[in-house]
């Protein structure tokens, strides 16, 4: 009995359903026609929730107070419009198999606003179109705010590191150096596609290390632009006032501690 | 038995409170037991951590069918604690397995005997036996049994469905009159959570493949990359190896987790039954007991997602909007008997042939 459509499955749960949500399909009645990307996102966490309802507007605020952002949508809803990517490489990457060689694409994409967020992904599957869209996912992800500040006279708006900042990953260690403007981003291809998409204008760079390896040097880059808001410099040295993060302000209630200093507190101020 | 379910969100119930029959999947609302509640243990209604009585999130109709195994009457309820300091662990939450074993089920084998043994071409055959002999019958059990199996065949067999429409509306109609469609007076003390009927989907796998084709708003400039083939020349790399998926914040875990919710975002929860649960984290997760009423180890059958907290959420108002923001787990599992027992045979007497067994909840928070 039952074998009918549902083929005898052990849960049969796909039948009796009564007759409630069946004949109506108000909300969510699309079954298994062709989606549009335009449908509406559903958050998953509670982060998501609050920037779909609109509480959330900049996404300082949740750097702010470090929160992990876990769906690429609300990086979508907040930096979106103004986000650009752009595939740095496609690698194919080979794995020996009894059956001769399976090839993957590894692909590498960079996303940035080109005024102090930038993003990368990096994504292996079988097809290239796969692993791009799924790099894009990833560099929404993992966007960060990258600190810009002045080599000599503070005229204008800030276009170089703050400081002598270093980022390592493997055995690729890139140094970044403050430079005057004009001087432009003084490095190899690859990375200075990451700084032109993290909005520096002007940067001197050395690197070390077995720099052929094309993901460790744009690993190293960006570890290194993720250290220009870790440097504690004397702009800082005023005592911080902690403020409530969105989780408390918006739901008010079991105030957690989240006890974070602000050191980004400054953010808003001199990148405005 | 890999295949998973989908409960996607259906109507609103005109009134949240209103009652509807144990063969109903719903979120929210009150429960439909199958038996007087005062029959019900209260305790079982009660928060284990606060004491508060729990309102009911889920409840599903889920009947099995495994070779001989056939168990048509069979419910879970999912209670939970509403409270603001509540919530957050096992021990808000409750999962009631309500079963009756199937004795009288012989008789309705008996008449659908003829019927089980059937082929593609015979089915039309089969469907219109089928309505004559549910006008022929008078027992009211069996009305509903055949109701709820007649809708269900009408559904999947989409040629025949349009002819018979017209009687499956008749019998919809007919039938809740039966029913206690009239608001009952509940308990006031008890929160009533937004109410909204679940239909159900089977996952495909080529959904979770496909999702990442439709992202349009994700530009692809694959043209770049072919003017930069001249500097590209001149640049040897190195040979790449495999890497798993990683983001800043998410681990590999969490973002299979969330492709599966994107090839179907507004999924509400995920049935399995004997299946793999989905984790959003990589944790070990602790073990869910063994069955009070036989000892036998406990299996996972259905987890609930975050978008139901959405849907939920977006409907709510007031302070009981403020309490279900305070619920922050991303995933709740629910793991039941694995023999599906019915236990021994005094536990019956009170609740009409009913057994009540509860099972453990396991609770992944974000």
């Amino acid at each position: 009995m039952a074998d009918r459509g549902a083929g005898g499955d052990r849960g049969g749960f796909g039948r009796g359903f009564g007759g409630r949500g069946r004949g109506d399909r108000g909300r969510g009645g699309r079954r298994r026609a062709p989606r549009q990307e335009e449908e509406k996102w559903v958050p998953v966490t509670k982060l998501g929730r609050l920037v779909r309802e609109g509480k959330i507007r900049s996404i300082e605020q949740i750097y702010l107070h470090s929160l992990p952002i876990k769906e690429h949508q609300i990086v979508d809803t907040l930096v979106g419009p103004s986000l650009k990517d752009e595939v740095m490489k496609i690698m194919p990457v080979q794995k020996q198999t009894r059956a001769g060689q399976r090839t993957r694409f590894k692909a590498f994409v960079v996303v940035g606003d080109g005024n102090g967020h930038v993003g990368l992904g990096v994504k292996c599957s079988k097809e290239v179109a796969t692993a791009i869209r799924g790099a894009i996912i990833l560099a929404k992800l993992s966007v960060i705010p990258v600190r810009r500040g002045y080599w000599g006279n503070k005229i204008g708006k800030p276009h170089t590191v703050p400081c002598k900042v270093t980022g390592k990953c493997g055995s690729v260690m890139v140094r970044m150096v403050p430079a005057p403007r004009g001087a432009g981003i003084v490095a190899a291809r690859v990375p200075k596609k990451v700084l032109q998409f993290a909005g520096i204008e002007d940067v001197f760079t050395s690197s070390r290390g077995s720099t052929k390896t094309l993901g460790n040097f744009v690993k190293a880059t960006f570890e290194c632009l993720l250290k220009t808001y870790g440097f504690l410099t004397p702009d800082f040295w005023r005592e911080t006032r902690f403020s409530k993060s969105p989780f408390q302000e918006y739901t008010d209630i079991l105030a957690k501690p989240t006890g974070k200093p602000l050191i980004l507190e400054d953010v808003e101020r001199v990148d405005a | 038995m890999g295949e998973v379910i989908l409960g996607m969100p259906g109507p609103w119930a005109k009134k949240f409170h209103e009652a509807s029959d144990h063969y109903t999947t719903k979120i929210g609302g009150l429960p439909d037991w199958p038996f007087p509640q005062e029959a019900l243990d209260s305790n079982l209604l009660k928060c284990r951590t606060c004491g508060s009585k729990l309102s009911l999130v889920t409840q599903v109709y889920a009947p099995i069918k495994s070779g001989a195994l056939m168990l048509e009457e069979r419910v879970l309820y999912i209670l939970g604690c509403l409270t603001l300091a509540c919530g957050k662990t096992t021990l808000s939450w409750r999962a009631l397995r309500i079963q009756k074993p199937c004795i009288e089920e012989d008789e309705s084998n008996a008449a659908h005997g003829s019927a089980v043994p059937n082929s593609e071409p015979s089915e039309p055959a089969k469907e219109t036996s089928w309505w004559e002999g549910f006008d022929e019958e008078d027992n009211e059990d069996m009305d509903l049994l055949e109701l709820g199996r007649a809708l269900s065949e009408a559904a999947t067999s989409a040629s025949n469905h349009k002819k018979k429409s017209g009687n499956q509306n008749s019998c919809t109609v007919g039938n809740p009159s039966s029913l206690k469609l009239t608001l009952p007076d509940y308990d006031s003390n008890v929160t009533v959570i937004p109410c909204f009927y679940i239909y159900s989907v089977e996952e495909a796998s080529k959904d979770v493949t496909s999702v990442s084709m439709n992202y349009s708003s994700l530009s692809i400039k694959e043209s770049r990359t072919s003017t930069d083939d001249n500097a590209e020349k001149e640049e040897r790399w190195d040979e790449e190896q495999y890497e798993y998926d990683r983001a800043l914040t998410a681990d590999r875990t969490y973002l299979k987790f969330k492709k599966r919710l994107d090839a179907n975002p507004e999924q509400c929860f995920r049935y399995s039954y004997g299946g793999r649960a989905l984790l959003a984290e990589k944790v070990e997760l602790e073990n869910p007991g063994t069955c009070e009423l036989c000892s036998c180890q406990r299996h996972f059958e259905m987890q609930l997602m975050p978008p139901l907290l959405y849907f939920l959420q977006e409907k709510a108002k007031g302070p009981l909007k403020e309490t279900l923001e305070n619920w922050s787990w991303i995933t709740l599992m629910i793991y039941t008997c694995s023999q599906s027992c019915l236990g021994s045979h005094n536990t019956k007497n009170r609740t009409k042939g009913w057994i009540v067994a509860e099972e453990s909840v396991l609770v992944q928070s974000e």
